[in-house]
């Protein structure tokens, strides 16, 4: 008689921990093929074109990584919140208010000051309005104990159609009005980040360097040892004299700077203006499946957002060959889905044993 | 109870003795045993149920009540024994097998779905035949209720009732399930005293109609009072099966603590507490409230000296942990002071009094003591990470966390532990070394110990009791919390008794007096 036994592992080693995610890939592509050939198409020309869109030559990789810059800054923002079982799914709207306060600092400011300046102010000004548009939902966390899912969740719609009504609904400080057609006015040079390659803005470095100095703070500062500890158990981090309410509000306002600036990096690196329809393509909720899949680690986000934004790029490209658009987004979240369930052999050791009848009703019985 | 009901039980009662002696008898289990981990919870068990009665099952916290009430319920099976209902073998799979044999359990925590009716979860679980029939239904459980006095709205949702109601309702379930024995595990746990009155009430004409109750209690007045028979666990084994008239409170109480540990337990060092010396922790006329806003903690006033062990005994819900976390600064009190070593701590948080010489061993060790998720390091630098040389200008040192820690892990024989692992993968042993391993180390005047030993195997209790005792002897204070009565009468200088919020007695180690410390851990006596 056997049965199957899961228990949860200790600490996997690097071939498990890089090992797994390499077998879910290959496991989903498998089960896609099967999927791909059914519906009658070839699955090593789709696989192709979906690695030749994604990640095949320098103009390929940099399309992948310009959307997954704005991906790696909400993937980081949900995984602070989170790491302390804070549930700030607000991002969506704090990128929105990083945006609309980020161009206005870009118009209000004299169009001739030196780059670094302008853009110094530009960033800033996203991540204080992100922080703050978070710190609405904060303030009644952390003291009233309102539920934070259903306020950032609630702020979202707020921030939309405050960002519409900006350009769609007014003749705003943001609207071009020279144009008939409603449309953002553009931000000047000296708040345009500096384009890499391609398409590719230097918003990715801002990512990046986001994520490693997150790490750091978390890992290797005091302030880090606070959060990791109330993240795990409240109830420890007061026993060990941790102030934990001041602690959630400042990082639910780190949480939302992120996201801000996320959206002032999307203006000023891809929409030039606040763009309403370019904006709302759901970078904050993508966020929170990024920071889940990344296990909450800030650097775990960046090779997963890179990931999924590899996903979605080549997605356009399937289509170009004749592949309908239900079987793209069944080969995206295929795989996505097997990557992140693949999770679960991570953290926990799957084994068949062989055990007698009598050992078996015992364990049944505990 | 008033006199009157329990004439009327009494009488009710003696027409049953009738009813009982011609094969009354419900349920008996034989030499049950039910392990955990190796451990026996409970130990060849033999107990019998007679129709018509009401048995009264009593032990200290850790007795196995609860196990055994879980092996008659049908929601463990018992590794070696028998249970047999009305003369014939049973085996029961499963609660709902249980249920179909007419064994009904309300537990202390009830398992009702608030947003429900009463009548809704009262079927719940039963199928879909009753999905339609709400009606039906309600009016059934009317006159069920109205049958046994157990007044509830049938169609008013979960929540809207009192505790006292849901447990009616918890009650009723069982009933129309047709139980005709019920295991009622601490009812008045969650109970204020005038709606304990009715529960009784409501037992007492559950009884008449020839069911049987188990009544499971660590109260002994209330066993004492309500029961027809009584059977006391100690440390897993039946201490005994009595008839409730025949018996008086200083026989149960030597039934549930033993009689033998005293001669096994002498004091260490009888001469300790002459070496007393200046109070390191001084509590004055402390009041505090529960989670649920009543008073927990009511004018406790006492003195920890340098040199000696004041121990506190009482069975945990008297106060205890309430005390504990007023006293770390964990749970603000409503009045009254905390000084510790010379400090008047009673306005700081946890912080503040660990500062001024206060070492703290929590009674939950995963979650308070130590974060579970995290490695054994951080749990280690849990106090001191953000001062040299764990970290320096808010930058962590972690060469320097990590030296401490091995070094620790060292002194105090810390095993199991693996770099980045979180330590709830560790035993209980040495999550409560780790614990200690950090509070010991660090810069005190007292420890306070709360269940320092609960759930830890033989060896890893004496290392936990040698440390406790070396504090003592290296001259700083301690107050230990225990449920276990011989290890308090075995380490402490001091004993005080807590009971209902109150320290009903105090004794040192001259006086003392095991059947009063007993009596009146269980309230029976006032000293």
């Amino acid at each position: 008689m056997s049965r199957i036994s899961v228990e949860p592992r200790a600490h996997g080693g690097a071939h498990v921990r890089f090992g797994v995610p390499v077998a879910s890939l290959v496991f989903a592509l498998m089960v896609g093929a099967v999927i791909l050939a059914l519906v009658g198409n070839n699955p090593f020309e789709a696989y192709r074109t979906m690695y030749d869109a994604s990640l095949n030559g320098w103009t390929s990789i940099s399309r992948s990584l310009t959307l997954a810059t704005p991906l790696i800054l909400t993937g980081l923002a949900a995984a602070i919140a989170f790491r302390m079982k804070v549930y700030n799914i607000g991002a969506e709207g704090q990128l929105y208010l990083g945006a609309i306060a980020s161009s206005w600092v870009a118009l209000a400011l004299p169009p001739d000051l030196p780059k670094p300046i302008m853009l110094t102010f530009f960033i800033l000004g996203g991540a204080v309005a992100g922080a703050i548009w978070a710190g609405l939902a904060a303030i009644p966390r952390a003291f009233l104990n309102a539920d934070e899912i259903i306020t950032t969740l609630m702020l979202n719609f707020v921030a939309l159609s405050l960002m519409n009504y900006l350009i769609f609904g007014s003749m705003s400080f943001w609207r071009d009005p020279e144009r008939p057609v409603p449309q953002g006015l553009k931000i000047p040079e000296s708040a345009r980040l500096p384009i890499l390659s391609g398409r590719l803005h230097a918003g990715v470095i801002v990512a990046v360097v986001a994520a490693a100095l997150l790490w750091w703070v978390l890992r290797r500062t005091s302030w880090g040892f606070q959060v990791r500890t109330i993240g795990d158990s409240p109830d420890a981090a007061r026993y060990a004299g941790m102030n934990v309410k001041l602690k959630l509000f400042w990082v639910l306002a780190i949480s939302g700077a992120l996201a801000g600036i996320a959206g002032a990096v999307e203006v000023s690196g891809v929409t030039k203006s606040l763009e309403p329809k370019a904006l709302a393509t759901e970078i904050g909720f993508t966020g929170i499946i990024v920071a889940v899949v990344a296990r909450m680690n800030p650097l775990g986000v960046v090779p997963v957002s890179i990931f999924l934004a590899a996903i979605a790029t080549s997605g356009s490209r399937l289509q170009s060959i004749g592949i309908q658009v239900e079987v793209v987004f069944l080969l995206q979240g295929l795989i996505f889905l097997s990557v992140t369930a693949g999770e679960f052999f991570v953290t926990n050791k799957v084994s068949l044993n062989r055990g007698s009848p009598s050992a078996l009703s015992t364990e049944a019985a505990s | 109870m008033t006199s009157d009901t329990s004439l009327a039980r009494a009488v009710e009662h003696s027409a049953q003795t009738a009813v009982a002696k011609q094969g009354g008898l419900r349920l008996k289990g034989e030499d049950l045993t039910k392990s955990f981990y190796g451990v026996p919870a409970i130990d060849r068990v033999s107990f019998e149920l007679v129709a018509g009665e009401v048995h009264g099952l009593l032990g200290e916290n850790g007795a196995g009540k609860s196990t055994l009430c879980s092996v008659l319920s049908g929601l463990y099976r018992p590794d070696s024994g028998q249970i047999t209902m009305r003369g014939e073998p049973v085996q029961f799979r499963s609660p709902h097998e249980a249920s179909g044999h007419g064994i009904g359990m309300v537990y202390q925590h009830f398992r009702l779905v608030d947003s429900f009716t009463v009548a809704q979860n009262i079927v719940l679980g039963l199928g879909k035949q009753f999905g339609r029939q709400m009606k039906v239904v309600e009016n059934k459980v009317a006159s069920l209720a109205e049958e046994y006095g157990l007044d509830i709205d049938p169609s008013a949702a979960v929540w809207q009732l009192s505790v006292g109601e849901q447990q009616r309702v918890e009650i009723l379930k069982q009933l129309f399930r047709g139980a005709e024995i019920l295991i009622l595990d601490e009812p008045t746990a969650v109970l204020a005293p005038q709606e304990a009155d009715r529960l009784f009430e409501a037992v007492s004409t559950i009884v008449a109609r020839n069911h049987a109750v188990v009544l499971v209690s660590h109260k002994m007045r209330e066993i004492l009072e309500h029961t027809d028979r009584l059977t006391v666990l100690r440390r897993g084994k039946n201490a005994g099966s009595v008839e409730t008239a025949d018996t008086n409170p200083a026989e149960v109480a030597k039934m549930m603590f033993g009689e033998r540990y005293v001669a096994d337990y002498r004091p260490i060092e009888a001469t300790t507490a002459a070496r007393a010396g200046e109070p390191v922790l001084i509590v004055q006329g402390l009041d505090v409230e529960g989670d649920r806003g009543l008073a927990a903690v009511k004018d406790v006033s006492f003195t920890v000296r340098r040199g000696e062990i004041v121990g506190v005994a009482g069975v945990s819900g008297n106060g205890q942990r309430e005390l504990q976390e007023a006293i770390a600064g964990l749970r603000s009190a409503r009045q009254g002071s905390v000084t510790i070593a010379d400090t008047d701590c009673s306005k700081m948080g946890p912080r503040g009094r660990t500062r001024s010489g206060l070492a703290y061993v929590p009674e939950d060790r995963l979650g308070t003591g130590l974060a579970p998720g995290l490695p054994l390091e951080h749990n280690i630098v849990l106090k001191s990470y953000d001062r040299a040389p764990h970290s320096k200008g808010g930058v962590l040192a972690p060469a320097n966390i990590a030296a401490t820690t091995k070094q620790l892990v060292e002194d105090f024989d810390v095993r199991g532990a693996r770099d980045g692992m979180q330590v709830s993968l560790m035993s209980g042993g040495n999550l409560q070394k780790a614990i200690l391993a950090r509070e010991l180390t660090a810069d005190h005047d007292v420890l306070l110990a709360a269940a320092p030993t609960r759930g830890l195997d033989i060896s890893a209790a004496d290392t936990v009791r040698s440390h406790i005792l070396n504090e003592r002897d290296e001259g700083r204070g301690v107050l230990l919390f225990s449920e276990d009565l011989e290890e308090v009468i075995h380490l402490s200088d001091i004993v005080m008794v807590m009971f209902h919020g109150e320290i009903v007695g105090t004794f040192t180690r001259d006086e003392l007096d095991i059947d009063e410390v007993g009596l009146l851990m269980t309230g029976s006596s006032s000293k």
